[in-house]
């Protein structure tokens, strides 16, 4: 275990000596975190490749939509320095653009294509990355993005179900609650203020 | 040059899981294929972040069928490397009993699978009734069978229940014992050799160009390059247990490799059980009830190695009480789609499913 | 093996077995293990229908349909869970977070129907009418609630003795969100409340660091929030769910983080605009105790003009000269007070109803007349030696005290003697007791007080809080005894004989105290307390009014919103109503208004108003209470 520190600093010095990132983010010792910029990533990750990261364990994007921006996250691993390495890189979400990454790392080529079928990142370089991969026959916004509401989706496309017997014992002029419902909507309508 | 077009699966006897593969044949020989995903796509991912923190158990060991428990640690591991939170000492050995139960029941339906394309199938018989008392175990510590929801943020949900060491290491000396028996039947069976020797090569270059891990990069590559050993988690730094490798990477070598990987599994959890101390199983993230528990803001990759290779989650948290992302990585996601399109063409019709097959490839953890 | 699975097969072998048996064969069906989850059980008694397991449930499996057979009591709702199982995944979940252990899940796990409208079903103790075995059930280790309360500082008992400070520190930010996160927002608290506060979102919003929007739901419905956070006797608390199988949520007190963390300037957040007179009618409020504020309030916010009369010099009622100094600082209560009359509401203090202005002049001047003025008068028991100067009765006292403590009087001219012997098994005796106890503290070094009640400690009236806090404080109890005579020796008080009370109450239930003279007890004082009850001061109704009007026992009849019967314009609340405690009063104080409302509004000029003063409007009458209810009997 006691290679195991340097390993991370091992990698934060790589990185380091290439830009300047954003954030670093040290998880524990077999896994550190870097937000870079966009043209940094393909610098980067020829220099992680030759330096051993030669395995790409997962690539995709997270939505942030109150900053308006996509980011695209690339999780590497060294199976002899063995740290997890994660670049992430924040991209415009209104015309999200970013190169594909598959001269370096060609097993990307699945993973750009389903990021692009579920968030609508384009990935030029990759040739049949626009292609559907997963969702058939697929009519709406790309779904993982915050603002698809998968129940409004399910409730337009498919019947709802409904059950005869609900073992009730109500009467409509005397239930509490509808009381309790209004009462609730009531008070949660007073809020305001700062959110946690 | 004539092409047909023919579909393999998802209603195949040799198929694994609801995955449909196309292939273009010329004759007998596979000229083109790609993997057809999508039919088990359930929406995990989006629907993982409409629920909390606690809620999510019910929904994560349905992601992967075969193999539930790796899905719950995986999770409950992410969790509590953003909370900075440590688990009672027993509870990481019960997780390692319960991983390593799954990695048996696994590998015995993935041995089994073995018997369905190549018609033998006694095998795939004998591997399903081991593998029923192996969920008959998982009923008795957790209360079902397959979808377990055993191993939560902060430990396991209860204690095991007493006399249940009796039970798996009866469990355990009865396959031991049959183990040769295994062999016979499948690995070391002329007919079946035929199949599998010298078919379906995974050359090293291969491996890093596609990303493959677990037991295809362990038999092409030959080195232990096991998340168990090199990046331990759990206990496994305190148990005693080898890591098969081969460097010549045909069908038979993978399977073999696969058995000795069960061996030796039977050992770790004779380990466990010995080695196992008295205590709490279980803490709570934080005060409050359950539907209030809030994970702090980060990212982070929590991987497991499951039967199949490196599975791993990935979990990005906002400090809330849902979670804000998770992505998660399948194992066998690389040879199952890059795999099937780039290096299945060559092949024969009738190696096909052995491939899907011998692969690792397990559909629910490609669509998710 | 000689157990088959089922009957039918046994039987069949039994009967046509080929080879001979040695031995019968048996049926037994396989059973689960018991830690299986399989389908669930629910204990209609125990179940309160607080719908966490509905909240949990990850599938969305469990909703709660209302079932008006089931007893209206506090603490429980009138509604059951009903479980789809076709949607439900068994993971227990909702087992785990059931407040009352009720929900549980058996080892049943077959069940089939052509018909897929029989998925739907209500569980109850029986499965498919039959009883089952249990499976999975809660256990400490599974259990997703927090069952003990996050700790609040209390001052030690010797920091206490010899000072006025608050005993109660408070919670800081952190301890507050921790407490508030324990809350499973059910909801069972707020039909126990008498003013039907909106409990589960005003913790929400400590938990969501939501201060102001905290700030508005309590004043929705309690406009002494401050004080009540003090010494409410927090009916909430013992209907919580939470309390039913480990420490209720301490509401009382984060009502009081709520308004301790709220700065000044964030009351002016509460109304989105200034309350202004829009409808041209006064009323006069007579007293300025809980309910009269209360009513002043609402009228005030409902835009009426108010005038409160009030004959001490400071407003509060029993808040400012009966609840002692360290249980309900003056800050507290002045910060509630400031609020009301930030919003136009006149107090004129030290102007006494009956003698610096009369009932009939306020008849004449005003629209309606709302009277609060409480039970101020002490009540003395009528023994020998009980008209005596040193034979104090509470409400007497309480007022000395509490102008002591604000230090109006000087520790010389107090009349407290080195030992007391305080009369009375309620709060207000041992108010009583623990002012005396601080006051001997700092005028003799020392404290010798001893209290006695004709309750036994077990039906002793006294929170508990207060009888812990007490004995901490040294108070010696002698419970169960009844006074008989106060001893003098040349005019002055040397004690208190008693005599065994072998019952308080008789069959009927009604109060009638039964002695041992065989069993007694000499209890040394150089004073006596009495601290039995209290009695209202009535001299300012003219008797004119008292022949139309209903006064029985202290209190007068009226209808539920508070309006006198005899006379329309004139309404009570508080304790000359029914009392018995502050909330209850805040309660009346709110039905007042809404019933003066009912009588002046049609009647009166209104000037143009806006949307926002309609929806006030709306809002402050859809709060209007309901009787709380109460706790179900065991």
């Amino acid at each position: 275990m006691t290679n195991s520190m340097s390993n991370v600093e091992f990698v934060k010095a790589l990185i380091i000596q290439h830009v300047r990132p954003h954030v670093i983010d040290i998880i524990d010792q077999h896994q550190i975190g870097f937000e870079v910029d966009q043209n940094e990533i393909h610098l980067l990750l020829l220099a992680l490749k030759n330096a051993g990261w030669i395995q790409m364990s997962y690539l995709s994007a997270i939505d942030w939509p109150g900053e308006n921006k996509f980011e695209v996250v690339y999780v590497l691993f060294n199976w002899d320095k063995p740290v997890y390495v994660q670049l992430r890189t924040k991209i415009d979400r209104t015309n999200p653009v970013i190169d594909s990454i598959i001269q370096i790392y060609p097993g990307a080529k699945y993973y750009e294509r389903e990021c692009h079928e579920f968030f609508g990142i384009a990935f030029p370089g990759n040739p049949d990355h626009h292609k559907q991969l997963i969702l058939e026959q697929w009519d709406d916004i790309p779904p993982l993005r915050k603002d698809f509401d998968p129940k409004a989706y399910s409730d337009r496309k498919f019947p709802q179900r409904t059950y005869t017997e609900d073992y009730s014992l109500s009467n409509s002029e005397s239930t509490k609650v509808e009381k309790r419902k209004l009462r609730k909507q009531r008070a949660e309508s007073l809020k305001g203020g700062k959110k946690q | 040059m004539r092409q047909m077009k023919l579909f393999l699966g998802p209603q195949h006897p040799g198929m694994h899981g609801n995955a449909s593969v196309h292939l273009f044949v010329d004759g007998d020989i596979i000229k083109r294929s790609y993997l057809l995903p999508g039919m088990l796509h359930r929406g995990f991912e989006k629907a993982m972040e409409r629920k909390l923190w606690v809620n999510n158990i019910s929904l994560i060991p349905r992601v992967c069928v075969p193999e539930p428990d790796i899905n719950e640690m995986a999770y409950a591991q992410g969790a509590e490397k953003l909370l900075k939170l440590e688990i009672p000492e027993r509870a990481h050995w019960i997780r390692m009993i319960m991983l390593e139960l799954a990695r048996i029941s696994a590998h015995l339906m993935s041995y089994g699978g073995l018997g369905g394309p190549t018609g033998h199938y006694t095998l795939m018989y004998h591997a399903h009734a081991d593998r029923n008392s192996i969920l008959d175990i998982f009923e008795k510590i957790s209360g079902a069978r397959v979808y377990h929801q055993y191993i939560v943020i902060g430990g396991v949900r209860q204690d095991l229940p007493k006399g249940i060491e009796k039970d798996i290491n009866a469990f355990l000396d009865d396959l031991e014992s049959r183990y040769i028996e295994y062999r016979d039947l499948g690995i070391e069976n002329p007919s079946v050799i035929a199949r599998i020797k010298d078919t379906i090569m995974l050359p090293e270059e291969v491996v890093w160009e596609l990303g493959v891990t677990g037991i295809g990069m362990r038999s092409a590559v030959g080195k232990p390059y096991d998340l168990r050993k090199v990046m331990p988690y759990a206990r496994y730094d305190q148990v005693e247990f080898e890591v098969p490798t081969s460097t010549y990477s045909d069908a038979r070598s993978r399977v073999d490799i696969k058995l000795k990987e069960l061996v030796q599994s039977i050992s770790i959890i004779r380990q466990c059980l010995k080695k196992m101390p008295e205590g709490p199983v279980r803490v709570k993230p934080s005060r409050g009830q359950s539907m209030r528990w809030k994970v702090p803001k980060g990212y982070v990759y929590s991987p497991v190695e499951s039967s199949r290779g490196e599975f791993g989650y990935y979990m990005v948290s906002d400090g809330g009480i849902n979670p804000y992302r998770i992505g998660v990585r399948g194992a066998s996601y690389p040879q199952g789609l890059l795999g099937i399109e780039k290096y299945m063409p060559g092949t024969r019709i009738d190696d096909c499913a052995l491939w899907v097959d011998t692969m690792g490839i397990c559909s629910p953890e490609i669509d998710r | 093996m000689n157990t088959i699975m089922t009957e039918k097969n046994a039987a069949y072998l039994n009967d046509n077995a080929i080879f001979p048996l040695k031995s019968r064969l048996n049926s037994a069906p396989r059973t689960a293990p018991d830690t299986l989850r399989g389908f669930h059980t629910n204990d209609w008694e125990k179940c309160i229908g607080c719908g966490t397991c509905g909240e949990i449930c990850p599938t969305d499996a469990i909703r709660m349909v209302e079932r008006l057979d089931l007893p209206l009591v506090a603490g429980a709702h009138q509604q059951r869970p009903v479980i789809d199982y076709g949607r439900c995944c068994f993971c227990a979940l909702c087992v785990d977070t059931c407040t009352t252990e009720s929900l549980k899940m058996s080892k049943e796990y077959i069940y089939s129907n052509t018909d897929p409208d029989q998925f739907l079903l209500m569980p109850e103790e029986t499965w498919q009418g039959r009883r089952v075995e249990q499976g999975y059930v809660k256990t400490e280790t599974t259990d997703l609630l927090d069952l003990k309360r996050v700790e609040m500082e209390h001052l030690t008992p010797k920091e206490r003795i010899n000072s006025y400070i608050e005993v109660v520190r408070g919670y800081s930010k952190e301890v507050a969100r921790q407490e508030a996160a324990r809350c499973v927002e059910c909801g069972v608290c707020t039909t126990s409340c008498p003013v039907q506060m909106h409990i589960p979102q005003y913790i929400k919003s400590i938990w969501e660091d939501d201060i102001e929007g905290a700030l508005r739901q309590v004043y929705e419905t309690n406009p002494l929030p401050g004080v009540c956070g003090r010494v409410c006797t927090h009916n909430c608390e013992a209907a919580c769910a939470i309390a039913v199988r480990g420490e209720a949520i301490a509401i009382r007190w984060l009502k009081r983080y709520i308004i301790d963390s709220a700065p000044n300037d964030m009351y002016e957040l509460i109304f989105n605009e200034p309350v202004s007179e829009v409808i041209d009618a006064k009323i006069a409020i007579v007293g300025s105790g809980p309910s009269s504020l209360a009513a002043a309030y609402y009228l005030r916010a409902l835009g009426y003009g108010v005038d409160v009369f009030e004959e001490r010099p400071r407003a509060g009622g029993v808040m400012s000269y009966g609840a002692p100094q360290y249980r309900l600082p003056d800050d507290a209560v002045n910060k509630d007070i400031d609020f009301i009359k930030r919003i136009g509401v006149n107090i004129h203090t030290s102007t006494r109803v009956g003698t610096d202005i009369t009932l009939e002049e306020l008849e004449k001047k005003y629209d309606a007349v709302f009277l609060g003025t409480g039970f101020f008068k002490a009540r003395k028991l009528n023994i020998p030696g009980s008209d005596n100067q040193d034979v104090i009765g509470a409400m007497d006292f309480l007022p000395i005290a509490r102008d002591f403590a604000r230090g109006l009087i000087k520790l010389d001219d107090i009349n407290v003697g080195k030992s007391a012997v305080v009369i009375g098994g309620g709060d207000v005796a041992f108010d009583v007791a623990r002012n005396l106890i601080r006051i001997q503290t700092m005028k003799y070094g020392q404290a010798d007080v001893k209290l006695t009640s004709l309750e036994s400690f077990d039906i002793l009236p006294a929170s508990m809080e207060e009888y812990t806090e007490g004995m901490e404080e040294g108070i010696q109890f002698h419970f169960g005894f009844g006074p008989q005579e106060i001893i003098l020796k040349n005019d002055k008080v040397e004690g208190l004989k008693v005599y065994k009370c072998t019952s308080v109450y008789d069959q009927d239930g009604k109060f009638n105290p039964q002695f041992d003279p065989t069993k007694g007890a000499f209890l040394e004082g150089e004073q006596v307390y009495m601290s039995i009850g209290q009695a209202p001061d009535l001299d300012y109704i003219p008797e004119s009014l008292k022949s139309v009007i209903k006064i029985e026992r202290g209190k007068l009849n009226t209808n539920s919103l508070g309006q006198v019967e005899g006379a329309d314009w004139l309404f009570a609340g508080g304790d000359i109503k029914m009392g018995p405690d502050i909330i209850t009063a805040v309660a009346d104080g709110h039905r007042a208004a809404q019933g003066i409302d009912e009588y002046l509004y049609g009647k009166a000029k209104k000037k143009a108003t806006s949307e926002y003063y309609n929806e006030l409007r709306n809002a402050i009458k859809f709060n209007t209470p309901d009787l709380a209810l109460k706790p179900k009997k065991h």
